[in-house]
């Protein structure tokens, strides 16, 4: 087939014991929008690293145009004409459009100094190109999250790629960008750009790609022509067995239930303004919002982290004095944060001493020595309870995907025994089968009388999920809304 | 089963092997140049190198550890052993002196500790400043005189011997054995590893990291001046010019022995342990040579720069590796 511009074949990867790709075949088409999709720890991420020459296969080969391509370093992807866009969007902002797209390789004059108005046309030509509406001397301080992204994919286009490989491009951007980047992506792809991108968003599979590959522990599970199916049957593909719907038995709450949480008037500058609500025992309350309503800061003042100027925060009918998270963690209150990586876990240490860290006095004997026997068992049983997928409690939380990151920072708050649960965007980048099992697990708490908030931008998770969802606009909660039977575009239309 | 014994004890060694045969063919290959190299004078030699600069390096690794850095250890151990040895020397007795040194370095580590913690000055700049102001105290009240003629059971801690072992043989191995077992097995080591490993994430636990910063630089503070103790009781004087370049040898002993200054969390006590006997070979080995003093400074300037460059290269490596798709969604605030 002379129309495939890549081919992996029978690609084999194994980090000591572990098989992470078994005998992998990919291609990609000329000119075709290919998405790849699995679940948490599948391995596709290890593919496309073999790509990028990040990682070097056991056995299999690579083809790029029908040559074979050996692919060693990041530099030698880059002599392929592939290019890499990454999710963490590398500018800066108080650089304008066009030295972010020609920082690599700005224009210099004959003197060898920069030469601003040629690299500012450069930039603008390619603009054009795609054909978006942006001004190649505007600062990228100013722009949107999309436009930023656009930025990344014209600096990828700057060394005339063939092949671009997105990784979870949309997770940034909100609908109305998402418009926007499908248009940009179907314009690449008239000029005979191929495009492989990596996404846990399944909607936007549907609706960007025209073919889709599933791995599924390793393997290549099925490729399929994006028109031709739904999200159940790529769903379906990626897990083996259909998501288990939560236990959405739950009765409804009790007149005489507790308030755990209650926020009298909470303001902080900039961030949020007079916030009220109560939270009940066994209740789960969504807040959504989108990006820069103020979620994030509400979640992280709530349990200290951040101060806020006034307003009044309660825990179980009395208000508490002074707010940290020793004191919050004290009061039975968890949180687990938007962002793992950054304050989420403890690299470098196991699953064990991870999922332990906040009951370590509880683990302690005399002198402050561990009972390691304790420790052990404990955390084999939380590991256990949240299905954390491992080798041992021993592994480091660092050689762990995403979604069971997650699962052991829930496992640790989990141990703490709450009774006010706080997670901030407690799904992202976490697969579909791990998202469920997440919920699961949230459901279970509240039956047992937990008080759980939840911050996320997941309206479908919330509508499933939630008994109770607020809305935050600017800061301000706008809306309450009881979820039963409740239409997300109902919801969309409120957050935005 | 013993195969199964051997193997976990191996497993235990493994990050440290490296150095285990370092030190293995360094001490052969000295053995074979020199012949004073096996002599029980010149092991005695090593071992006095390694007591005070490794009692001083158990601190610095824990400091390290919670990714901080102590470059006050030389001022603290110079301004403890002087009070303590005045104090002696005006009758006070030799107990309560080594009481007051062991309390003067607990204060000093503790204005570290509240210069990071509370007025958040980064490590590096507070403890330099302790640095100076410890040793321009120490000048200050010994008008640059030295002191000497301690009492005899003073004498003994340092130069002593029970069994024929030497007392500084003595305080190292406890010392390190000591706090080995503390940062493996109890609540206050591990959370030290996990206030390096992420501060932020430890936090969130509900650990106070204030508390176990104060406690990290507090023993820092007394693990040196009782290395002054030694190091005093040994020379019976206290010099002025005492103690130079201390913080570098501790320093360079810890990054030797795998602890990381370029992130937190990593490290072991056991490797420090390596890492100073390395380095007391190093030291020996030039002296038995006869490589001028002018060179030593600039060959030990050498080796931590080559270690540190090391240290980074490797933590580069692995960020490269865990990094690179990482899920953390850039911050729109930050921008």
């Amino acid at each position: 087939m002379d129309n495939v511009i890549l081919e992996m074949r029978n690609i084999t990867k194994s980090f000591s014991d572990n098989v992470v790709l078994n005998d992998v075949n990919f291609e990609l088409r000329k000119g075709e929008v290919h998405a790849l999709v699995g679940a948490n720890g599948a391995g596709k991420s290890t593919l496309v690293k073999i790509l990028n020459g990040i990682y070097t296969a056991n056995s299999g080969e690579i083809f790029i145009e029908g040559k074979k391509a050996n692919i060693r370093h990041s530099s030698d992807a880059e002599k392929h004409g592939i290019a890499f866009v990454h999710q963490e969007l590398n500018i800066c902002p108080d650089l304008n459009v066009a030295e972010n797209i020609y920082v690599g390789n700005l224009v210099k004059s004959k003197l060898g100094f920069f030469d601003s108005k040629s690299t500012i046309k450069k930039a603008q030509d390619l603009i054009d190109m795609i054909q978006v509406d942006m001004k190649s001397t505007e600062k990228v301080r100013n722009l949107r999250a999309a436009e930023k992204q656009i930025i990344e994919i014209l600096k990828a286009l700057t060394t005339n790629a063939k092949i671009l490989v997105l990784d979870e491009p949309t997770s940034s951007l909100n609908e109305k960008e998402k418009v926007i980047f499908t248009g940009i992506v179907n314009k690449l792809k008239s000029q005979g750009v191929s495009i492989l991108f990596i996404t846990h968003f399944l909607d936007d599979v549907l609706l960007l790609s025209d073919r889709v590959t599933v791995i599924k522990d390793g393997v290549n599970n099925g490729i399929f022509n994006a028109k031709e199916i739904t999200k159940d049957i790529l769903i379906d593909a990626m897990i083996g067995k259909s998501v288990i719907k939560c236990c959405n038995s739950r009765q409804d709450t009790k007149e005489d239930a507790k308030t755990i949480l209650e926020l009298q008037d909470l303001s902080s500058s900039n961030k949020f303004n007079n916030v009220n609500l109560k939270i009940k025992q066994g209740n789960i309350v969504g807040v959504c919002g989108l990006l820069g309503a103020g979620k994030t800061e509400l979640a992280r003042a709530i349990y200290g982290l951040d101060k806020f100027d006034s307003g009044k925060i309660l825990l179980y009918g009395k208000p508490v004095k002074k707010v940290s998270p020793m004191i919050m963690m004290k009061k039975k209150v968890a949180l687990v944060t938007e962002d793992r990586k950054i304050d989420g876990f403890v690299p470098l240490l196991s699953i064990r001493e991870n999922s332990t860290l906040s009951i370590m006095d509880r683990l302690c004997s005399n002198f402050g020595f561990i009972n390691r026997k304790q420790q052990n068992s404990v955390a084999e049983e939380l590991s256990k309870s949240v299905s954390v997928k491992k080798s041992s409690i021993e592994q480091k939380v660092v050689h762990l995907s995403g979604g069971n990151q997650q699962k052991v920072i829930i496992a640790r708050c989990f141990a703490s025994k709450p009774k006010l649960f706080i997670l901030d965007e407690p799904t992202r980048g976490v697969d579909v089968y791990a998202k469920s099992e997440i919920y699961c697990i949230l459901s279970e708490m509240a039956a047992q009388g937990v008080a759980i908030v939840i911050f996320s931008s997941e309206l479908d998770e919330l509508i499933d999920v939630c008994d109770e969802i607020l809305v935050l606009k600017k800061g301000q909660i706008t809306e309450s809304i009881k979820t039963i039977n409740f239409d997300k575009n109902k919801l969309l239309a409120m957050i935005s | 089963m013993a195969m199964n014994k051997l193997r976990k004890a191996y497993s235990y060694i493994a990050d440290e092997s490296v150095l285990i045969f370092i030190i293995m063919a360094f001490s052969i290959m000295m053995s074979v140049v020199s012949p004073y190299f096996l002599k029980s004078s010149n092991l005695m030699n090593i071992v006095q190198y390694i007591s005070v600069a490794g009692i001083t390096s158990i601190g610095m690794t824990m400091v390290i550890l919670t990714g901080g850095i102590n470059l006050s250890v030389g001022g603290t151990l110079a301004l403890s052993a002087w009070v303590s040895a005045y104090s002696m020397l005006n009758g006070t007795p030799w107990y309560l002196a080594v009481l007051i040194s062991l309390t003067i370095g607990a204060a000093v580590g503790a204005i570290n500790g509240l210069a990071v913690t509370v007025i958040r000055i980064p490590p590096l700049i507070a403890t330099l400043a302790l640095e100076q102001i410890t040793r321009g105290l120490q000048l200050v009240l010994s008008k640059g005189k030295p002191l000497h003629g301690f009492p005899k059971e003073f004498l003994f801690v340092g130069a002593g011997q029970i069994f024929g072992i030497p007392m500084s043989v003595i305080w190292v191995a406890v010392l390190f054995v000591i706090f080995g077992i503390f940062l493996s097995k109890t609540r206050m080591g591990r959370s030290i590893y996990a206030v390096g490993g992420n501060p932020e994430a430890t936090k969130i636990a509900g650990i106070n990291n204030s508390k176990v910063i104060m406690f990290v630089y507090m023993t820092a503070g007394v693990l040196a001046s009782f290395a002054g103790i030694i190091l005093i009781a040994r020379m019976d004087s206290a010099p002025t010019a005492i103690a130079a370049s201390l913080d570098m040898q501790a320093i360079t002993a810890c990054v030797i022995g795998g602890a990381s200054v370029t992130c937190g969390g990593k490290g072991r006590v056991f490797g420090t342990f390596l890492g100073i006997i390395i380095m007391g070979l190093i030291q020996n080995s030039l002296d038995l040579l006869n490589v001028s003093a002018y060179y030593q400074q600039f060959i030990q300037g050498i080796i931590i720069f080559l270690a540190v460059s090391m240290d980074a290269f490797r933590n580069a490596r692995a960020g490269k590796n865990n990094t690179f798709w990482k899920k953390a969604k850039f911050k729109e605030q930050l921008l």
